[in-house]
């Protein structure tokens, strides 16, 4: 059981850049990479990350005392998959062309590293306000980091910013951005730049 | 492990899974109506896509296969819209065929698919199925199959792109032997 406050908000900023989930903890890139080529469709990966990540990090600390040890693992995928089933629908009915556009990366945060890791290595052992605190927290650090992403991705690799041409008919996009090589090298110098940072203020 | 972890380890997981399953049977059911209206629009454009200047969209049926007939504003019939399942990579594909007059391709579009996202789910675009538009049957193969023939398979995607060739001359023959 960690020592903290009742209601912390140091939690809330730490998703937010120290432990950033996507250029600190780097769990579950592999949707960051897949979704992160067009601004839309990372806000809508963004939010659904947000909205499930919060809200199982909500339950699972709710019932976190009444959990045993021993069946934790399948309890968590069970709440997870059940918030990720909801967002599923509502997209599905309200946002179709987002739904669309996430396809197979929506289900799959089920399997997120993220979210399962703060059920694991947060909600598990904090109490409720905190647990919605950091879900909030390393939502909106993750929807933050790959709305830079995608929008740097989408400028230079297709010349848009939300699907409007803003370069000009006569700009010869780089393809390379809009392609997963273009994704790694972002989130690359992402992360070197955060540790270049965070090396001024480092105290050992 | 005791005997009463067992049972507090089943009694929970049980309980939390009945939660979860009357929450999701009830968003599922709110969003219902939403989703079919959806896909009813969804499948209005596909329509529109393939016929441009179709006025209406009749359904109709010849030798017990379902189709779309596409009229003008006259009410006469510039073509029809098949609907074809073929088995793909990653389960069956829901394909849209458009013929005009003559019976020979006006355009085809994917309605469903679980293909893979990046290779397979490349039979969608325009670049592909552009291939088929005006061929007859005897020209629907792929270049790897039987050479000088004409459609060429998406690179890293062969079985998905063979199963649309298929889909679409099976729908050709069909045609021309019922009909």
């Amino acid at each position: 059981m960690e020592n903290r406050k009742l209601i912390d908000f140091k939690v809330f900023l730490n998703g937010i850049w120290r432990e950033n989930p996507i250029l600190f903890i780097m769990l579950g890139l592999c949707p960051v990479l897949a979704v992160s080529s067009s601004v839309k469709d990372a806000l809508g990966m963004g939010i659904s990350v947000i909205f499930i990540l919060t809200g199982s990090n909500l339950v699972i600390s709710l019932i976190r005392k009444i959990v045993p040890n021993h069946v934790r693992i399948p309890v968590f995928i069970v709440v997870i998959a059940t918030f990720v089933t909801i967002t599923d629908y509502i997209l599905a009915a309200y946002s179709p062309q987002i739904h669309k556009n996430l396809g197979v990366y929506l289900p799959l945060i089920v399997v997120n590293c993220i979210i399962l890791g703060r059920a694991e290595g947060f909600a598990s052992k904090n109490n409720v306000f905190n647990s919605i605190l950091d879900g909030l927290g390393m939502g909106i650090g993750f929807t933050l980091i790959i709305f830079i992403i995608s929008s740097v991705r989408e400028i230079l690799g297709n010349g848009t910013f939300m699907g409007k041409l803003i370069l000009g008919e006569n700009f010869k996009p780089f393809l390379i951005m809009i392609m997963p090589p273009g994704a790694f090298l972002v989130i690359g110098i992402l992360i070197a730049l955060k540790q270049k940072l965070e090396k001024g203020k480092k105290k050992c | 492990m005791k005997k009463r972890d067992i049972i507090t380890g089943i009694l929970v997981i049980t309980f939390i899974s009945a939660l979860s399953g009357y929450l999701l049977a009830h968003v599922y059911n709110k969003t219902k109506p939403k989703i079919e209206e959806v896909k009813k629009v969804e499948e209005e454009k596909l329509n529109r896509e393939i016929f441009p200047d179709g006025f209406k969209f009749e359904e109709k049926e010849i030798n017990g296969v379902k189709y779309l007939s596409v009229l003008n504003e006259n009410g006469e019939e510039i073509g029809k819209i098949f609907e074809v399942k073929t088995m793909g990579y990653g389960g069956y594909i829901t394909l849209k065929i458009g013929l005009d007059k003559e019976n020979k391709i006006k355009r085809i579009k994917i309605k469903e698919h679980n293909e893979t996202p990046g290779l397979g789910s490349k039979i969608t675009q325009d670049s592909f199925l552009k291939q088929f538009i005006g061929k007859t049957k005897d020209d629907i193969y792929l270049k790897k199959d039987k050479t000088d023939e004409k459609i060429d398979a998406i690179t890293g995607a062969t079985i998905s792109s063979r199963a649309i060739v298929e889909g679409v001359r099976k729908l050709l023959e069909k045609i021309e032997n019922g009909k």
